[in-house]
C-alpha cells in the first residue's frame, strides 16, 4: 500500500508537483493521466527516494521514504520511462544484478531470474547481451527488472512510450497479473486509452496540481452528460463566448482565435443553432469535432486544453 | 558489503566485455615502454666504457706503473698501450675516448724536481667519459704531488741510484729506512684518520637497467588508464539510467561508488600482477617484494580512481569529463615519471611530480621494488595519497545522486 500525503516538489520558483494526495491500496492499479509536464515523474522521483519533496508525506507499507528510505525502498519496485539497462551485460545478469541490489540472493534469485524470463517472454535470449535486443524486447526486460525481486509497490513511469502495439499489449497483460498477485501499482501514463483500460482509480494532474481523482465511473459523472464540440477556424474568442451565451445549456470551455471547445447535452442537435450563432458573431468554422463524454472530455473541462497538447 | 561485491563483479564483467578498452589500457604503456627502451639502446646493455690509448715515451718503473693502478679496482675506463703514430691515428678516427701521451723524463720529474708534461687528447664527439678520464688523471697527477712532498728523500736516493742493473742492497735497505721512519712521523698525523668514510651500501645497489627504471612508471601509467576509464563509467551509467535506478534500490550511493573502486581495484591488481611477475622472470625481482608491492598498486590505483571520479561528476558533460580527465591525467603522467623515469626528467620536473599522487607511488613502488624504505616512509606516502582520496570519495558520494537527477 502506498499512501501521498500534501506532496509538494519546488525548484526555485517552478512548482512541480502542489500539494498533491492519493492513496492506493493493495492489489490495486492507480493511474496517474496527464500530459507531458503535469508532474508525473518528479511524482514517481519522490515516492522512488530520487527526489526529496519539499514537503507532505509519502509512505510506502508504512515505511516513510524520508526518515526510513532504505526499508520503504525494499518494497518498492521501479519501472523507469527511459530503459535502464546493462547493454553490456545478458538478460539474466540485468535480472541477478538487480535482484542482488534489493538483497535476493542465492538459489532464490536464480529461480526468481528464470520465472521473470519466463514471465516477459525471454527465457530462451537469457544468455543473450541486451544490445543485441529489439526495442520491445528491452522493454519486456526493463519491466521485469522492476518485478524480479516481488516488490509490494510497483511503480511504473509510463512503460509504455514507443513500444510497438504488440509488446504495448503484452505489458499491460504483465501489469495486471502483477496487481492480481496483490502488487500495488502506481501508473503513469499520457495515453487517456491505457489509463481507461487498466486503471482501478485514475488522478488526472496538470501543471504539478491533481485536478480530479476516482474510478472511472466517478470520473465519467464529473463530466456528465454533456458531449464536446471542437470547432477549428477563424473566431474573435469574445464576441464569440458572448454570442454562445445565448445558446440553451452550452458552456464555453476555451476559446481562442482559431479553436473554440464546448459542452453541451445533445451536442448533435444543438449544432445548427450554433452555427448560426457563431456565424453571426462573425466566426469562420472550418472543422468540427464532436466527442462523447470521457477521460479526454474531462480533461478538456478541467484544464481547457488536450490532453495531448 | 555482499551488494558492494556483487556491484564490482558486474562492474568487471561489463569491462570483460570491452575487450578493446582493456587492451588499450595496459597495451598502450607497454608500447610506449618499448618504443622508449628501443630509443635508449635497450634495456640490458652494460654501462658505456671509456677507451684510452696510452703511449709511453717514458718506459721508467713509475711510469709503467701506471696502466696497473688504472686497471684496479672497478673503474669504467679500458687502457690499451700503443705507439705514438697508432694512437693519433685512431684518435682522430673516432675510436676511443682519450690519447694518453706519458713523455719521457716523467719518473725523474716525480722523483727529482724537475718537472713533465702529461698529455691528454680527447674525443670531441663524446661528453662524459673524456671528462671523466680528465677527472681520473688530475687524481693520479695530484696524488704524485703529495707523494713528492711526504717522500722526496727516498725519492732521491731512487733518482740517483744507477739506470742499469739492480740497486745496492744498502741503498734499498736505506731508502726503506727512510719511508719507514717517515711514515712513523706521519703516524700522529695520518693515524687515527681525522675524517672516517663510511660506505653504506644498499641491498638494491646495482645500477638499474632501463627495463628496471621503467617498469614502475609503466605500472602507473597503466593504472592511471585504469582509473580514467573506469570513473568515467559514472556517466556511462548515467547515460543508460542505471544509475537513476540504483538510487531508488535499497543501497546507498556509498555502497555503489565502493563498487566501483573494488572493481579498479581488481582489474589494477591483476595489471599489477602481470607486470610485477614479469620483473621476477626478467629482472631477477626477490618474491618476497611482490606481495608488498602489488598491495602499494593496488592502494594507489584506488586512490586515483576516487579522485578521477570526482572530477566526473562535477563536469556538465560525459564529452567535457572526459576532456576534463585527459586534461589531468596526461600531465600527471608526464610530471610523476610515467612516460619517463625520475632519473631521465630535469630536476625541477622531479621536484613536482614526486609529490603527485602517482609519482608518490611510483618512487615508492621503486623503493618497495628495488631498494629499502621504512614502514613509517610508506605509511606516509600511503596516508598523503589517502587523504585527497578519502575526501573524494566522500565529496562524490554526497555529489552523486544531484549528478543522477541532473
Amino acid at each position: 500500500m502506498i499512501d501521498v500525503q500534501q506532496l509538494r516538489k519546488q525548484y526555485g520558483d517552478l512548482v512541480a508537483v502542489d500539494d498533491v494526495s492519493f492513496r492506493a491500496e493493495k492489489g490495486s492499479i492507480f493511474g496517474l493521466l496527464g500530459p507531458n509536464g503535469a508532474g508525473k515523474t518528479t511524482t514517481i522521483s519522490c515516492i522512488s527516494g530520487l527526489l526529496k519533496p519539499t514537503s507532505g508525506r509519502i509512505t510506502v507499507s508504512g515505511h516513510d521514504v524520508v526518515t526510513d528510505g532504505p526499508a520503504a525502498r525494499r518494497h518498492l519496485g521501479i519501472v523507469p520511462q527511459e530503459l535502464a539497462l546493462y547493454s553490456d551485460l545478458s538478460a539474466a545478469a540485468n535480472l541477478e544484478f538487480w535482484g542482488s541490489a534489493y538483497g535476493v540472493t542465492g538459489e532464490p534469485l536464480r529461480r526468481r531470474v528464470a520465472e521473470v524470463l519466463a514471465l516477459i517472454g525471454l527465457a530462451d535470449r537469457g544468455k543473450d547481451h541486451t544490445s543485441t535486443f529489439s526495442g520491445g524486447m528491452k522493454r519486456r526486460l526493463n519491466f521485469g527488472c522492476g518485478i524480479v525481486h516481488n516488490p509490494k509497490v510497483l511503480l511504473l513511469d509510463e512503460p509504455t512510450a514507443g513500444v510497438d502495439p504488440q509488446s504495448r499489449v503484452r505489458l499491460l497483460e504483465l501489469v495486471r497479473e502483477q496487481a492480481r498477485a496483490g502488487t500495488t501499482v502506481i501508473y503513469t501514463t499520457h495515453y487517456m486509452e491505457e489509463a481507461q483500460d487498466l486503471c482501478d482509480r485514475i488522478a488526472i494532474v496538470d501543471r504539478g496540481k491533481l485536478l480530479a481523482m476516482g474510478t472511472l465511473d466517478e470520473l465519467r459523472r464529473m463530466v456528465g452528460e454533456k458531449d464536446l464540440v471542437r470547432l477549428a477556424g477563424r473566431f474573435d474568442p469574445a464576441a464569440a463566448t458572448r454570442a454562445l451565451e445565448a445558446v440553451d445549456d452550452v458552456k464555453v470551455l476555451s476559446a481562442a482565435a482559431d479553436v473554440l471547445t464546448i459542452a453541451t447535452v445533445g451536442a448533435s442537435r444543438k449544432l445548427p443553432a450554433i452555427f448560426t450563432t457563431l456565424a453571426s458573431a462573425g466566426s469562420d468554422i472550418h472543422e468540427t469535432t464532436l466527442s462523447v463524454p470521457s477521460l479526454e472530455s474531462l480533461f478538456i473541462t478541467l484544464t481547457g486544453r488536450e490532453l495531448r497538447e | 558489503m555482499r551488494f558492494v561485491l556483487v556491484a564490482a563483479a558486474k562492474d568487471i564483467r561489463r569491462r570483460m566485455a570491452d575487450p578493446a578498452a582493456l587492451s588499450i589500457w595496459i597495451g598502450l604503456p607497454l608500447l610506449l615502454g618499448g618504443l622508449l627502451s628501443f630509443v635508449s639502446s635497450g634495456a640490458s646493455e652494460a654501462p658505456p666504457r671509456a677507451r684510452v690509448l696510452l703511449v709511453d715515451q717514458d718506459n721508467t718503473a713509475l711510469s709503467a706503473l701506471f696502466p696497473t693502478a688504472v686497471r684496479q679496482g672497478n673503474t669504467p675506463i679500458d687502457l690499451e698501450e700503443v705507439a705514438l703514430d697508432e694512437g693519433r691515428r685512431r684518435i682522430d678516427a673516432g675510436e676511443a675516448t682519450a690519447l694518453l701521451v706519458i713523455p719521457a723524463g716523467f719518473q725523474d720529474a716525480v722523483v727529482g724536481t724537475g718537472s713533465a708534461r702529461l698529455r691528454l687528447v680527447t674525443n670531441p664527439a663524446e661528453r662524459v667519459l673524456p671528462a671523466m678520464v680528465r677527472q681520473m688523471l688530475e687524481v693520479v697527477v695530484e696524488g704524485a704531488f703529495y707523494g713528492r712532498q711526504l717522500f722526496s728523500e727516498p725519492l732521491s736516493r731512487i733518482a740517483r741510484s744507477p739506470q742499469s742493473g739492480p740497486a745496492p742492497d744498502a741503498d734499498v735497505a736505506a731508502i726503506a729506512v727512510d719511508i719507514n721512519q717517515r711514515l712513523t712521523e706521519l703516524q700522529g698525523v695520518l693515524l687515527p684518520p681525522v675524517i672516517t668514510l663510511s660506505v653504506k651500501t644498499g641491498s638494491g645497489s646495482q645500477p638499474l637497467n632501463f627495463g628496471q627504471l621503467f617498469l614502475p612508471g609503466m605500472l602507473f601509467m597503466a593504472f592511471l588508464f585504469i582509473a580514467q576509464g573506469m570513473s568515467v563509467d559514472v556517466w556511462d551509467e548515467k547515460q543508460e539510467g542505471t544509475l537513476r535506478r540504483l538510487l531508488t534500490t535499497p543501497q546507498s550511493a556509498g555502497r555503489l561508488l565502493l563498487g566501483k573502486l573494488v572493481a579498479g581495484i581488481a582489474v589494477a591488481s591483476i595489471v599489477a600482477c602481470a607486470g610485477l611477475l614479469g620483473a621476477v622472470a626478467l629482472f631477477d625481482l626477490a618474491w618476497s617484494r611482490v606481495p608488498v608491492a602489488l598491495l602499494w598498486c593496488a592502494y594507489v590505483c584506488g586512490a586515483l580512481l576516487a579522485m578521477l571520479t570526482l572530477l566526473h561528476l562535477f563536469a556538465r558533460s560525459q564529452r567535457g569529463s572526459e576532456m576534463l580527465s585527459g586534461v589531468v591525467t596526461f600531465p600527471l603522467m608526464m610530471l610523476g615519471g610515467s612516460f619517463f623515469p625520475f632519473e631521465a626528467m630535469p630536476a625541477w620536473m622531479v621536484a613536482v611530480g614526486r609529490w603527485t599522487p602517482n609519482g608518490l607511488g611510483v618512487t615508492r613502488l621503486k623503493d618497495l621494488l628495488y631498494g629499502d624504505v621504512s614502514a613509517t616512509a610508506i605509511g606516509l606516502a600511503a596516508v598523503g595519497i589517502g587523504i585527497p582520496a578519502v575526501l573524494a570519495f566522500v565529496l562524490s558520494w554526497r555529489r552523486l545522486r544531484s549528478f543522477a537527477n541532473a
